[in-house]
């Protein structure tokens, strides 16, 4: 792999690249999923190659080939500094500073889920499955991934940087329908399950057989609802709906890339400008973000980005106000401040992005109980639904599986179709509590688009339930 | 080595009952922000996956290793899958051999097209936007699709696809346009360029309106969008046969406007044509809305077979990565009206909202097709029948049906608007439509001025 990037480097170099680099990268995912009692899917990809980046006066490049060969390295390296001769523009683009370092880091893995036989796997998910039955049920679904990443990342500066990263991850889901009304309920998380980088200890520990019945009594539960009532009062939001949250209109918004408008034309842009960094009241006090790359089990750790940046832990936002970025080499340098260190690639074929690596909202204080008994009338929502947040991540509209109402301190009735909307500073200047560590948790998740071409990024959220006064709940048509 | 070359030497591999798909793509995208170019992509791969049948178990394994030893190893794969699989008595067997249709959808110079002439065609747009800063890309791709069974099927497809799409935005205002076609001289991206720049500057001092239901004229690029987001669940049969789908319980019944015909027809060469699906199964028209009427929805070889209704495939199986979602139409095509322009749209309308685009949409209620999402890059009020004053994003809450049953009138010319967003593997599809003049689209929020 070294020798390939150094060829790859050389050339480019060769050919007038003021900066190159090269990764190699060998991903394998495997997924098995079952629907209704049978195997839905098997799969088992391989995908490796070499991408590289150039600068050519000041402009950007990138070109990669499937091959591992020299000859394959030197050629993906031509044609991206050809690209970036081509390139329309003034182009100035400069690089913050980074330390040099040769490094290798390996994920924590206790039991290898590629050791993991195929029929445990399929055993767990039709075990499952079958778990999932219940009265109005009428499909259920589950899911157990793996993927493990093994790249190496080589610039012309000299970092030097091969890390094995590996995902084991799992969910279950049933859908239930009733007089024309259709309901879904999931375990742990919505969306293609939750994922850690960890080994198949995750999996193992998330007991999807024994939550099954619950799922499926709750679904069962929720067509024969009422509609959450529309209104403004209080939310509290679970781990996994906060976790969202987050990811939405915090992450996203403070992509430092999308504040420059390099996302524009696709995901959009930021209502945040670079001088709010500092002074922007972003909500109430209660609301400490990070970002932190060094979260054990996060799906965004690593020891280095894909620039060869040291992974580091980073305020975003402190007591409410704006304190930080998530930044690349580039847009660190045009800002001034920071040095990159959130720059990740979809893969060889993909050019590395600004991407949030693990984005926690800080624990507070006391448990999901404690928050509730300080609401006289209120919902608490649960697991995420459905999302949609405009271009600047200003205007937004979630909606959750499942709600209860909140009456003098206690849950009441379910409630299904539950959403609600904001404005992202407003809504986050209503958070009154957040609940404590031991509420707090990791949620990954594997399904978050950027960029033209497109790529997805596998992200993690630590978040624990909050509550927010004055939402406006139950908008529909 | 070709796509059906590569499909075969994966089938040679497994050498026992298996399909090989083989999709490759040689493209390059270059994609510009503040009128600079800054993240130009050029991609070549190839992609193998390789099905194994043992009975009536299967297992796939994919690689992108196609030389002989990464072959070997995806076959072992592939088998050790298909050992670790329970039987699946509804497995309908592998796809027979078949004939495709001749279709369109591959062009030589667009082929051709390198680096070099991405980059030019990207400058082209940057260029003709004059003073207004644009964002966007030019990208042209080859990609081809081959599947080779141990059935005898053999198939093949070469398909070029261009899209320009800008963004022109400044402070406090933004336009939008794109241009599809399987065919790059079709497509002037200068043109896109003055048509999102002329748009973003009708949006400076863009105001807010009060929530609810409005009269609508939606471009073709919010139509599409729209449609594509029902299609998932309710277009599909997977969707169907997991009552997700509107059209649950009302296949024969009117559901929308009789002017609203939908098909998914990806045999026109309008389109981005396709001949076969990922099974192999030839692509045959089909008709989804006919005036307003609910008729079908699109099949694969799975869904035929387990809805045990006399159901067959209608060539709609999708690329691995959208299995989940089942068989989907990849070909929307909306049947054009009368209307001469948006702005005879607009008289229809007389008093209304003008929707260019719309941002993040979100499905609230698959049953009963309810969408939420954001217009962006180009919303107006209608007064009097005329396209007036800018209007900030606004946050809509529809169910599409809804949204057709009531229809004022479609424009004559119809456009291809891009869907994929070049993730995964480069498939082109996209939505063909006109522009749509309805009575309801219901506004629940306001959001933020146009622009960045």
């Amino acid at each position: 792999m070294r020798d390939l990037c150094a060829a790859a480097v050389d050339a480019a170099t060769g050919a007038g690249a003021e900066y190159a680099d090269a990764r190699v990268v060998m991903k394998r995912d495997q997924l098995i999923a079952t629907k209704n009692g049978r195997v839905d899917r098997m799969t088992d990809a391989e995908s490796e190659g070499i991408g590289v980046r150039v600068l050519v006066n000041g402009a950007w490049g990138f070109a990669c080939d499937r091959r591992l060969t020299a000859d394959g390295a030197r050629n993906a390296a031509i044609r991206a500094c050809t690209f970036a001769r081509a390139a329309a523009g003034k182009h100035s683009r400069a690089l913050a500073p980074v330390e040099i370092r040769t490094a290798r880091h390996e994920s924590s893995v206790e039991r290898d889920p590629f050791a993991v036989t195929l029929r445990e796997k399929v055993d767990l998910c039709l075990r499952a499955d079958a778990a999932l039955q219940g009265p109005d049920v009428i499909v259920r679904q589950t899911m157990v991934r793996a993927r493990r990443e093994h790249k190496l990342m080589l610039s012309s500066e000299g970092t030097e940087v091969e890390q094995i990263l590996t995902e084991s991850g799992a969910g279950i889901d049933c859908s239930a329908t009733r007089d024309g009304v259709f309901q879904v309920r999931s375990y742990p998380s919505a969306h293609i399950g939750s994922s850690c980088q960890s080994g198949w200890e995750y999996v193992d520990g998330l007991r999807l057989v024994e939550e099954a019945p619950r799922v499926a009594q709750e679904a069962a539960a929720l067509v024969r609802a009422d509609p959450c009532p529309s209104g403004v009062t209080t939310v509290v939001l679970d781990g996994d709906q906060v976790a969202l949250q987050v990811h939405e209109s915090v992450g996203h918004p403070t992509e430092l890339d999308r504040v420059y408008g390099t996302e524009a034309s696709y995901a959009g842009t930021s209502f945040l400008k670079p001088a709010d960094l500092g002074s922007l009241r972003y909500g109430s006090e209660h609301m400490n973000i990070t970002a932190d790359p060094t979260t054990p089990g996060g799906l965004g750790s690593f020891a280095f980005d894909d620039e060869g940046v040291p992974a580091e832990s980073t305020r975003v936002v402190e007591a409410g106000r704006l304190t930080g970025f998530l930044t690349s080499r580039e847009t660190a340098a045009r800002l001034g401040a920071g040095h990159g260190g959130s720059m990740r690639a979809d893969g060889w074929n993909r050019m590395p992005l600004v991407r949030m690596t693990n984005l926690h909202i800080e624990p507070g204080e006391g448990t999901l109980d404690d928050l509730l008994a300080d609401v006289d009338d209120g919902i608490y929502m649960e697991t995420n639904r459905s999302w949609s947040i405009d271009d600047k991540r200003l205007n937004f509209q979630f909606g959750t599986q499942v709600a209860w109402e909140i009456k003098a301190g206690k849950r009441g009735r379910m409630l299904r179709d539950a959403t609600y909307t904001g404005i992202t500073p407003e809504f986050w200047g209503s958070l009154d509590a957040v609940a404590g560590r031991d509420s707090w948790q990791l949620y990954g998740l594997t399904n978050c688009g950027k960029g033209q071409p497109g790529q997805s990024a596998h992200v993690s959220h630590g978040a624990a339930p909050a509550r927010f006064r004055n939402v406006q709940v139950g908008v529909k048509t | 080595m070709s796509a059906l070359e590569v499909a075969r030497a994966a089938l040679n591999a497994a050498g026992e009952e298996a399909e090989a798909i083989a999709h490759s793509e040689r493209s390059g995208l270059a994609r510009f922000a503040e009128s600079e170019v800054h993240q130009p992509t050029l991609i070549e791969n190839v992609v193998v996956t390789l099905r194994v049948v043992r009975g009536n178990r299967t297992g796939v394994a994919t690689t992108n290793k196609v030389e002989r030893d990464g072959l070997a190893e995806l076959a072992q794969r592939a088998a050790a899958a298909a050992d670790s699989a329970p039987a699946d008595d509804s497995f309908p067997g592998l796809a027979p051999g078949a004939d495709p249709p001749q279709v369109d959808g591959y062009d030589e110079r667009t082929a051709a097209l390198g680096p070099d002439d991405q980059a030019r065609l990207a400058a082209a747009a940057i260029d003709a936007a004059g003073d207004m800063p644009v964002y966007g890309f030019f990208t042209s791709a080859v990609s081809e699709l081959a599947v080779a069974s141990s059935t005898g099927l053999t198939v093949e497809q070469r398909m070029t696809d261009a899209t320009a799409l800008v963004v022109a935005a400044a402070e406090g205002c933004s336009g939008y346009a794109e241009h599809t076609a399987w065919r790059a001289d079709d497509i002037d991206p200068a043109a896109v360029a003055r048509e999102s720049a002329e748009k973003a500057a009708r949006t400076k001092g863009a105001g807010e309106t009060e929530p609810g239901t409005y009269r609508a004229v939606l471009e073709p690029y919010a139509f599409a969008d729209l449609l594509d987001y029902f299609s998932h669940d309710s277009l599909g049969a997977l969707g169907l046969l997991e009552e997700r789908s509107y059209l649950s319980g009302r296949l024969g019944e009117r559901i929308a406007d009789e002017k609203i015909t939908i098909a998914d027809d990806p045999l026109d060469p309008q389109g981005l044509p396709k001949a076969f699906d990922f099974e192999g199964t030839p692509k045959q028209r089909v008709l989804l809305l006919d005036q307003g009427v609910a008729r079908g929805v699109v099949w694969d070889r799975t869904t035929a077979a387990r809805a045990r209704n006399g159901a067959s495939t209608t060539g709609h199986a999708g690329p691995l990565e959208s299995r989940d979602w089942g068989p989907l139409p990849y070909s929307l095509s909306v049947a054009p009206g009368e209307a001469e322009s948006v702005d005879e749209l607009a008289e229809l309308v007389g008093d209304g909202i003008y929707i260019t685009r719309l941002h993040y949409l979100g499905v609230i209620d698959p049953r009963e097709g309810i969408v939420t999402g954001m217009t962006r890059d180009g919303t107006f009020r209608i007064r009097d029948g005329k396209i007036a004053e800018p209007l900030v994003n606004l946050r809509f809450t529809v169910s599409v049906p809804d949204l057709l049953r009531e229809v004022y009138g479609l424009t004559r010319n119809a456009a291809l608007v891009n869907s994929q967003n070049f993730y995964g593997e480069r498939y082109p599809y996209g939505v063909l439509t006109p522009a749509l003049a309805a009575a309801r689209f219901t506004i629940t929020g306001v959001g933020s001025k146009p622009g960045i």
